[in-house]
């Protein structure tokens, strides 16, 4: 069994390098959703094990988007990253205030540090040789 | 902007001297009918009237004359006419005739009588015309009085408008107190002053005393003849309608169903262009024929008002509009950067470390020198966002401006106390100016002021938003001089609001800021 990720980005270019490098590291990118809409639809549908969500989620605030998703229970707070291009500082305020389990870096994205975040998933096909740390 | 001058008004009538003694030229018209008013009556009594009259009835014509002569020449003349006159009668008409002796003692009582009786005469005569004169001139003084007080009345009004515009005071508020003046200095039962739109539509913009309904503050309506204001709408002149009840009937005589019975409306003119009109409406009299002159000075204060607000209004909308532009353009360039550049950069980062878990383990200097670039990338990206963050910060669009100002308060390189008391969201442009005053004031702070701490205060108060921005450096900041704290000013200005520097040497910088919640 793996580790089921659903991505929340409006970015085509980072969404197809992502999903490159984390399916190479154990994690399978099993929806992608460029709104707040089409998340929650792909989440109801999915159930998956992790939920990356974009915080510039063009016109929406990934924050909100995030919320929603976790009122609607078909993802676990526990289970949702926020991701943004800047750092985390940027956004400490909000990044607290938010239901989501933590806040990556996009360039810091790897299975390894998703899984640093969450803690040990069901997923335990991950292997370690082909997932150095982050940066 | 313009100014008004007004040329002063018309030097009241002068006011009659007080007269101790008649003139010259009175006393010399008295001698002179003396002259010949005497000998011509002597020459009658002579002649034609010889035989007929008796000697007091000559003696009577003869007080007559000298009482002429006083009226119109004064005592002086009218005694000298008096003696004149005794001296004739003496000669021409007592026994023995022709001669100034006088025969019988009675007419010397008579004589002596006639010169008593002329001379009280005289002085009775010239009292009773100085009395009427006094009269007339007291009339004449009450007449200048009422005159002058109208006068000064009207010139404390006319001051008292004409400080308001000067204060810059809104239109708004000037139209009714403009109203108020016009309407009771001139006794008016009803002020309106009305707005002319394009559309050939007047709306009445304020109104006081008792209008009819359809004169009610904010009411639109056509105006139409023989309404004053569709005269004034039509020329351009002033124009009154008085009688309106002569000719109150079934006709379509609108002021007349009002009750009105008299009204007078003159132009208000903003540079060159019919702006609209103010009007008063009398329910009993008629105004006075100078009224419509007299109203000239307000409706060039209005105009005047109208104008300057305009040019105001437009000078701080162009100002909102270009500090406006200028931020859009920073907002589409950080999320350029951001959509387009960035997020490449990061793809590149994600793809770089892909084949770095590619490279066979065997491989370690090619590894290596891929972790080396991956490094350079992440160094890269990190100066992208910083200049991003410099253009336009993301966050405010995102979060708003608390936690905008908390990152603020957390990247800044001393200790920043935040004290956020409002979690209102404010209009875009208020956010993005109050960001970039504390942004600014913390720089400024940082570099300049050798301070160890700021204090950033942000609260609502009604509906400005307060910002208070101190620290406990050395102070002496010049707001002239720093081309950051000018920029500033502009912004915040341009937003209607305010900003007040105050740095005096070994006091610290404190900035205040206003802005409104919602720009207009």
């Amino acid at each position: 069994m793996t580790v089921r990720c659903l991505i929340v980005d409006d970015s085509r270019r980072f969404v197809d390098a992502a999903r490159g490098l984390l399916e190479r590291q154990g994690i399978t990118v099993v929806g992608v959703a460029s709104t707040g809409a089409e998340a929650l639809e792909q989440a109801a549908e999915l159930r998956p094990d992790v939920t990356l969500v974009d915080i510039n989620l063009g016109g929406e605030s990934g924050f909100d988007v995030a919320g929603q998703l976790s009122r609607r229970g078909d993802v676990a707070p526990s289970s949702m990253i926020l991701i943004s291009a800047q750092t985390e500082p940027d956004y400490a305020d909000l990044i607290a205030a938010s239901p989501a389990a933590g806040f990556l870096s996009k360039a810091a994205l790897s299975a390894f540090a998703i899984l640093d975040l969450l803690g040990p998933l069901d997923g335990d096909s991950l292997d370690p040789r082909s997932a150095p740390r982050g940066r | 902007m313009q100014t008004v001058t007004r040329e002063p008004a018309a030097a009241p009538r002068r006011l009659p001297a007080r007269r101790a003694r008649l003139p010259v030229r009175r006393r010399l018209a008295g001698a002179l009918t003396g002259l010949v008013v005497l000998p011509l009556l002597t020459l009658l009594m002579h002649t034609v009237l010889r035989g007929i009259l008796n000697l007091s009835s000559q003696m009577l014509l003869y007080l007559v004359a000298v009482v002429v002569v006083g009226l119109i020449g004064g005592l002086l003349p009218a005694l000298t006419a008096a003696v004149a006159a005794a001296t004739l009668v003496a000669y021409y008409f007592m026994a023995p005739i022709d001669a100034f002796a006088i025969a019988d003692p009675n007419n010397v009582v008579a004589l002596v009588s006639f010169l008593g009786a002329a001379a009280v005469s005289s002085v009775i005569g010239l009292a009773a015309r100085r009395t009427q004169e006094a009269e007339t001139l007291a009339t004449a003084i009450a007449e200048s009085r009422e005159e002058l007080r109208v006068l000064v009345a009207e010139q404390a009004s006319l001051r008292r408008v004409a400080t308001l515009v000067a204060r810059g005071v809104p239109p708004a508020d000037i139209f009714p107190a403009v109203a108020q003046e016009v309407g009771s200095l001139f006794g008016a039962d009803a002020t309106p002053i009305a707005r002319l739109d394009p559309d050939g539509v007047a709306t009445v913009v304020a109104v006081v005393g008792e209008p009819p309904a359809m004169l009610a503050a904010g009411s639109r309506w056509k105006p139409e003849p023989p309404l004053a204001i569709a005269m004034v709408l039509r020329t351009g002149r002033s124009a009154r309608t008085d009688d309106y009840h002569d000719g109150c009937g079934p006709a379509d005589n609108a002021d007349c169903r009002l009750g009105i019975r008299s009204a007078v409306a003159a132009p208000i003119v903003v540079e060159g262009r019919l702006w609209g009109t103010i009007g008063i409406l009398g329910r009993h009299e008629r105004f006075p024929a100078d009224t419509e002159q007299r109203m000239v000075g307000f409706t060039e204060l209005i105009g005047t008002a109208v104008a300057n607000a305009d040019s105001r209004a437009q000078l701080t909308a162009s100002r909102a509009r270009i500090v406006a532009a200028a931020d859009d353009a920073r907002r589409r360039i950080e999320r350029d950067l951001h959509d387009g550049t960035q997020q490449r950069l990061v793809s590149l980062c994600l793809q770089l470390r892909l084949a770095q878990s590619a490279v066979p383990a065997e491989s370690s200097e090619l590894q290596r020198q891929i972790g080396r670039v991956a490094e350079e990338l992440t160094g890269a990206m990190e100066e992208l966002r910083e200049i991003a963050r410099g253009i336009h910060p993301a966050i405010l669009s995102e979060g708003g401006l608390g936690p905008a100002l908390r990152t603020l308060a957390r990247r800044a390189a001393i200790p920043v106390e935040l004290d956020i008391r409002t979690d209102d969201r404010a209009a875009e442009p208020i956010e993005v100016a109050a960001y970039y005053v504390v942004s600014e004031a913390l720089t400024n702070t940082t570099k300049h002021a050798h301070a160890s701490y700021a204090h950033v205060s942000v609260e609502k108060r009604g509906s400005r938003l307060h910002l208070s921005i101190r620290d406990d450096g050395e102070g002496g900041a010049d707001p002239a001089r720093g081309s950051g704290l000018v920029g500033l000013r502009d912004r915040v200005h341009a937003l209607d609001g305010s900003i007040e520097v105050n740095s005096r040497r070994g006091e610290g910088t404190a900035i205040v800021a206003e802005l409104p919640l919602r720009p207009n």
